[in-house]
Order: structure tokens, then sequence, then C-alpha cells
């Protein structure tokens, strides 16, 4: 029993049942299939025994959101034993083709980026098309599926050119969703990054891998962190920050890769304090009076979303902090829970409907603001909130470049 | 970033001191563990149980204990504070209604009856002196909800000589089959087609009946609760009245809504989910807290801060079998009974209640923590609410009192 396993048991005995929870779980609210985090977590838990079949698969339905953790007022770690549990049906009843495919972000992502990626995103878009892999594969017809770009950022970045007055160093983990699908969002990181007077390192990475947790393919999504730490720990040990612009890849890499896989090495856990979401170190930055404030001013006013991955950070809001610093920007915090897509959650056949209603208060919000853009730190939200409502999405980063009046 | 007051706690003290800060322009923030007692609590404002007159027995109360939460924040500290809280609760169109000068008694989901000072105007209707006018009353509920159980509530009011009645309803046709918690009922309240059902099945039962009033479990509504209720009325022609359930607590959801919104107006920041797991000053000045985060703890600088949070209950207190009774967040000096066999009275319902219940942050007349020596630990904070000591909130009777007094009083220093 490793110490996570030890404080997830422990942690079913402080829970007092108050349903506070349940009464803040988006997916509960939505749909009967998910009876909610008490009972699928410190509830079912109790009669979850290693080497006994699992009682009751409804904790396929959690979202892995972690609004549940958030609200417990007495600290029990309730999505952690949720993607356990997952893991455990995985394991008894093997994984399902489709999850094993969206479970593979880099790997599809590879797949479709370069020159080809016009005639495939043409092809997607075709309802035929999506029919036949709604049917043949049970990735929902509608779903927001990304463009693929026709060139990847880290072809990109070796072109690039960076700026010889750089004083320190930051290492930056992109992940798929940037590498494959909006080189634009790690350019303008680049961009803000160089800007604050870094030189901006990229190492070797992967997926980080959690895809795999969320869809219960603990095998793979092991192998995928160990090979991501071997890659970054040399920088965590010098003590080059770590920063990524995709919110669920850095707090895969902080917490959720080390604590649910059971991955506890010094190398772990050296990569993982060593690694900060790109608002959570420009925000630190600001902290120290040591990021720049030359911005343009924006007069505008914005939705934001902070995704539930972010939240998930417990840190507050740093983009809202940092952007905040922009004169004439107002922002407007959406409040909602979750958008719905989850990671790879609302793609599914059978959960696509339930990720559109758990977004729909967001949507709302977006629909009302009539703004022609929204923001929000997480890519498959950001599909998501375009998807729902027809407003453009942008990463908050892309916003920063522009106050700063960058090129890209 | 830096804040000049943070506000550790999201209960009505965290929530109100936050507030009155913020709207006196500082940049405040509201950081918490989760959410906050309201949603453990009926969502009514107990100011002191065992009076008829809970605001001449506090002024009574303030000079006979001079330790207590209320003689620290004032008299007039709680007067304006009611006035702040029906203030926010008012402009979310949720007006709670009561008066300071007489505890009302209102009827809990076990047929009790409960004195509390306000209460929401969804609830009023159900004040045991207008039950009492001797016209039949009927409680009704649905099967569906749980630990609400209509037959039981009627029969023991009319043990107490009230009128009463149980009833089932019939659960309108929804695409929901199970897990009916209250906030599941409340959302399927706030659709017209359902209330309007349960609005024709109560209509129906009131004309057979000759029903003046009926009860319902406090789920009508999350966000309208007042416009279902008028809607109920009408529908019924009889007087609607909310009684509160277990937990999770819809009223107190509501009151948590309304100061959400009215602290986002003022230009607050809420973080929740954040842990604060200790302090870091100099002498007697608290720098930072330190709060859990993914990898590592977040760092929070501010001027001034609130101490909000709770006492054993609400986790701000934490009592070891050790004997120790420790202060969670920033680990200050706990006033408690001197051994774990001085917690407790040998008879579990005791009248004086038990000591350990009593135990709690002392603090000075600006609500600085003290040492055993009554010295002041920390100059910048102020310690409100349940966290307090010198007071047994819940068997008093004034666990929302103490934490709007105290909670108005640190957004005053």
């Amino acid at each position: 029993m490793d110490h996570i396993e030890l404080s997830l048991t422990q942690s079913l005995d402080h829970c007092i049942k108050c349903n506070i929870c349940t009464s803040a779980c988006p997916v509960a609210a939505v749909t009967d299939a998910f009876p909610g985090p008490k009972y699928v977590g410190p509830q079912a838990q109790r009669f979850r025994h290693e080497g006994q079949p699992v009682p009751d698969a409804s904790v396929d339905y959690c979202s892995g959101c972690r609004v549940c953790n958030q609200v417990c007022p007495t600290g029990v770690k309730i999505a952690e034993l949720n993607a356990r549990a997952r893991a455990q049906i995985v394991a008894e009843r093997g994984l399902p083709l489709r999850n094993w495919l969206v479970a593979r972000a880099g790997l599809v992502g590879r797949m479709s980026c370069g020159p080809h990626a016009p005639l495939l995103n043409f092809g997607l878009r075709l309802s035929p098309a999506r029919w036949a892999v709604e049917k043949v594969i049970g990735i929902h017809r509608k779903a927001p599926l990304p463009a693929s770009s026709t060139y990847t950022f880290r072809a990109w970045f070796r072109k690039h050119r960076a700026p010889a007055t750089a004083r320190r160093q930051v290492a930056f983990f992109h992940g798929c969703a940037t590498n494959f699908y909006e080189p634009h969002v790690g350019k303008a990181a680049i961009a803000v990054l160089e800007h604050n007077g870094f030189e901006v390192l990229l190492p070797k990475q992967q997926c980080c891998g959690l895809p795999l947790i969320s869809n219960g393919d603990f095998k793979a999504a092991t192998s995928a962190h160990e090979a991501n730490v071997q890659a970054l720990v040399s920088y965590a040990r010098q003590g080059i920050p770590i920063v990524g612009t995709s919110t669920s890849c850095t707090l895969t890499l902080k917490e959720e890769a080390p604590e649910i896989l059971a991955l506890h090495s010094e190398d772990v856990q050296a990569v993982a304090a060593g690694t900060y979401d790109i608002f959570e170190f420009l925000r630190s930055l600001a902290e120290r009076g040591e990021l720049k404030t030359d911005f343009r001013p924006i007069e505008r006013h914005l939705p934001y979303h902070q995704p539930c991955q972010y939240r998930a950070h417990r840190l507050g809001s740093p983009a809202m902090d940092v952007l905040s610093l922009i004169p004439g920007l107002v922002l407007e915090e959406s409040h909602a829970e979750c958008c719905g897509i989850a990671g790879t959650y609302g793609l599914k056949k059978e959960k696509y409907q339930i990720g559109m209603d758990v977004g729909a208060k967001l949507f709302d919000m977006v629909k009302r603001s009539g703004s022609d853009l929204a923001l929000c730190d997480s890519e498959t939200c950001r599909w998501q909130i375009t998807h729902a409502t027809g407003v453009t999405s942008k990463h908050p980063i892309e916003i920063l470049a522009e106050a700063y009046g960058l090129e890209l | 970033m830096n804040y000049e007051t943070i506000v550790i706690g999201a209960g009505l003290a965290g929530m109100l001191a936050a507030l009155v800060r913020a709207e006196r322009g500082e940049r405040v923030m509201m950081l918490a563990k989760g959410h906050g007692s309201t949603h453990w609590a009926a969502g009514c404002l107990d100011l002191l149980a065992d009076a008829d007159d809970p605001l001449g027995a506090i002024n009574q109360l303030v000079q006979a204990r001079p330790a207590h939460p209320y003689a620290l924040a004032g008299v007039a500290a709680l007067e304006q504070a009611l006035a702040r809280v029906r203030g926010v609760a008012e402009a979310a169109g949720y007006p709670l209604v009561g008066n300071a000068g007489r505890n009302l008694l209102m009827p809990t989901a076990l047929g009790a009856l409960r004195p509390t000072a306000f209460v929401p105007a969804t609830m009023v209707n159900g004040e045991a002196r207008q039950l009492g006018d001797g016209r039949p009353i009927l409680i009704a509920g649905l099967h569906e909800l749980r630990d609400f159980f209509p037959p039981l509530i009627a029969a023991n009011l009319r043990a107490q000589g009230y009128a009463a009645e149980g009833v089932y309803l019939e659960l309108p046709p929804v695409e929901r089959s199970h897990d009916f918690n209250p906030v599941v009922m409340a959302r399927l309240f706030e659709r017209p087609a359902f209330r309007a059902e349960i609005g024709r099945q109560l209509a129906t039962l009131v004309r057979k009946g000759g029903y003046a009033r009926v009860g319902l479990p406090a789920v009508l509504g999350l966000y309208n609760a007042v416009e279902v209720v008028r809607e109920l009325q009408a529908l019924t022609g009889a007087l609607i009245f909310e009684i509160p359930t277990l937990p999770t607590s819809v009223p107190g959801m509501r009151l948590f809504h309304a100061f959400e919104q009215a602290l986002t107006k003022a230009g607050a920041r809420i973080q929740i989910g954040g842990w604060v797991l200790r302090g870091e000053g100099s002498g007697s000045h608290l720098h930072a807290v330190f709060s859990e985060a993914a990898s590592r703890e977040q760092r929070h600088m501010a001027r001034r801060w609130v101490l909000a949070t709770g006492g054993i209950m609400g986790g701000g207190l934490r009592a070891e079998h050790t004997g120790v009774i420790s202060e969670t967040a920033l680990g200050l000096p706990v006033r408690t009974p001197s051994g774990r066999s001085d917690w407790f009275q040998a008879r579990f319902l005791d009248e004086a209640g038990h000591p350990v219940f009593r135990a709690g942050i002392a603090v000075d007349a600006q609500l600085r923590p003290l040492d055993a020596a009554d010295q002041i630990v920390y100059t910048n904070v102020a310690v409100v609410g349940s966290a307090l000591a010198d007071c047994d909130p819940i068997r008093e009777g004034c666990l929302e009192g103490i934490a709007l007094a105290t909670g108005f009083a640190a957004g005053q220093l």
C-alpha cells in the first residue's frame, strides 16, 4: 500500500456524508448514469477489494473534473479514488478500442499533423465520415475534434531565432495540443517568455499521459510519465522551471501522474516540484516585481472560463491575476464548474450529451456576454466552448502576447 | 498577488468579514478549503436559543460573560451585521424576515420546534404561532427525497397541539430515476412544468382537506425560491412554507450564493479548495500563509488576516485523541479544558454542555489572538466565528449570531 493508497483509504473515514460533493458535481446534476462522487467514491470504495470483481461500473461516468475535491470540507480525495476505481475496471474488463485511441493524443496528433492536415480536416468535417467514425469507433458525430496543423510546434521552434538578450532559462512543455493542433499557443508563450528575458529550452517530451489516466490505461500512462520524467529531470535538478501552457498537462506532471499512478521516485518528485502552469509562473514573477508591465491597453470585456483542471492546481486564478494587469481589459469569470468535455469524456458517443448538458451554464454565459472571443486555459475546453457557442476561444497567453504588442 | 486582507474560511463569519472589507475598497480574497458551514446549516440566523427576546438576552449576556464572542464584538456590531446580511439576501431576491427582539419557532424535519431569529421568506409561513391558529396544516413530501417523512413531522406537530397531517405526493414525470438529494430536487423545482404538477396535486389536496398551510421540504428551487413559493401559493390557495432538510442544505446554499454575488460585485476574490496549512510571521506580525496545492504549497501575502475557519465541526479546531486541541491553519494557542478527562460531562445530555465545545482561541477586544499569558500572538490577525473560545455556539443557539457579529466587527477594525 503506497502512501496515496493509505491516505485514500484513511480519507474514507473523513467523509461525513454531507453530500456537498454530490451537490456540486456537474455530472450528477445532469444525469442518472452517475450517482455522484460520494457514492462512487468514499462509499463504494468500502466494497472494492483487490481480487474481487468491481461491484458497480458507474464510476466510469465520472468526468474527472475534480470539483468534488475542491468543495469537500473534510479533505477526502474523491477524484483520486474514482480514477483508481476506473483503472480497476479496465484491468478487469480491458480497454475498449475507442478509449485506447482517444487516450493516445500523441499518436493521433502525430498521424494527423502535417501537409496532409487540410485534407484530413476537410474529411472530418463531412457528416458521413463522422457518422462512420461514431458507428465504428464510438466517437460522437458532433463531438468537437480539433483541426490538425500543417506543421508542428517543434518544427517551428527549430527554425525560431531567440533573442540574444536572455538572462535566465525555462524549459517549455508544449503538450500534444500545442504541438499538433495549436502551434500558435506555443508561439505566444515563447514570445511572452522571451519578452520577459527568458531563454526558452525545448526538452524532448511525449504526451503527459493524462488521457491514458482518465481512460484507465495505467500501464501506458506509467511509461509515458517515466519517459517524461527522464527527459525533464535534468532541468528540474538545475533549477530550470518547466513551464507549460496546457494546464492539464502541467497538473499531470505536478500531481496526477505521481499520485494516481503511485510513482514517487525522487526524480518524479523533482519534476513535479519543478513544473509550473505558465500563468502560475508569470504570476510568481509579478509577485516578485519581475514581470514586465509594458502593456498596451486592451479595451475589451471578455468572458473567461477557468478550466476545472486549472482549479485542481489549487492556486486560485493565476490567469485572472496576471491579465488584470493589462489596462482596459475586463474579464468576466464564468463561475461554471466545467465545460463538460473533460479531456476525452465528452467525445464519447454515450457521454457527448452529458458533456453538453454539463457545459450549458458556461455556454449560456459566453453567449450572453455578446463577445466574439472567450478565454480559457485548456485546449479541449476551448474546442468545446467554440463548438457549443460558435464563439472563438483563445488561450489567455495569446491576449497577453497581444498586450505586449508581440509579433507572432 | 498581494492583498490588503485575506479571509480564511467561507462560512458566514468569513463571508461577511470579506464583504465588509471589500466594500471599504480593500483588495480582498476569501480563501477556503471547501464549501462552508452554510451548506450544513438550516439557512436561518440563530442569535440565542434560550430566550423569547434574543437581543434583550444578549444585552444581559455581554454583561455577565465579558469573554463571550458577543461581548467582544458588541451588540451594535451584531445589529449592523444583521442589517448587512439581510441586505445581501434581499439583493439576491431572497429576503430574510424576523426580528432580533423575538425568536420565531420553526418546525424541523422531525416536527420539533426550533427557535431562531431570522428565516428566509420561504419558511416564515410555518412559524409556530401562525401554525397555532387552529386551521388545518398539510405537511407534504416525496417518497423519493430521503430523510424527509411528512407523516412523522405531522405526528410530532400534532403531539404539540398543531392540526397537521402528512402526505406523500407523486413525483411528476422526470427523466431522473434515482438519487433525489435536496439539491437534485431543488433543480427540479426550477422547472416550471415540474412545479406546476406539484401545484396541481397540492391544489386537489387543499381543496379536499381545507388546509390553510402546506409545509414542504426546503427544496423549492436553488435560485428563485421566493418565486416558486409565490407560484405554489397562487396554484393552491394555501400558504406555503419550507421546512429545512438534512444536508446538503438548499437554503444554506442560497445564502452562500447571495454572498458569492455580493463579494464578486464588491471586487473580492474567492478561492475555494485552498487548504491553509500554516502561517509565517516575524514577531507578532503574520506575513504569509501557505495553502496546500498540487506539488507544492501556495504562498499568500496580505497585510491583514481574518481567521474564520470554524470550531471542531468546521475543522478550524482539531481534537486529537491524545487530549490536544489544535488550531489547524496558523497553529494558534487554543484555550481548552486541561485534560481529555475534562472534555465531557458525565451525562451525555448534561444541561451545562460539554467543556470541550467551549474550547477555542482567546482574543482581545480587537479579536487579536492571545496566548496563555494573554499576550497578542499576531497583531494583524482577527479571529471570528466558532473558532473563538468561551462559547458553545450550537448548544447556546448562537451559531450564526456570533459568526455575523464577529465577522462584521473584523470588517470594521
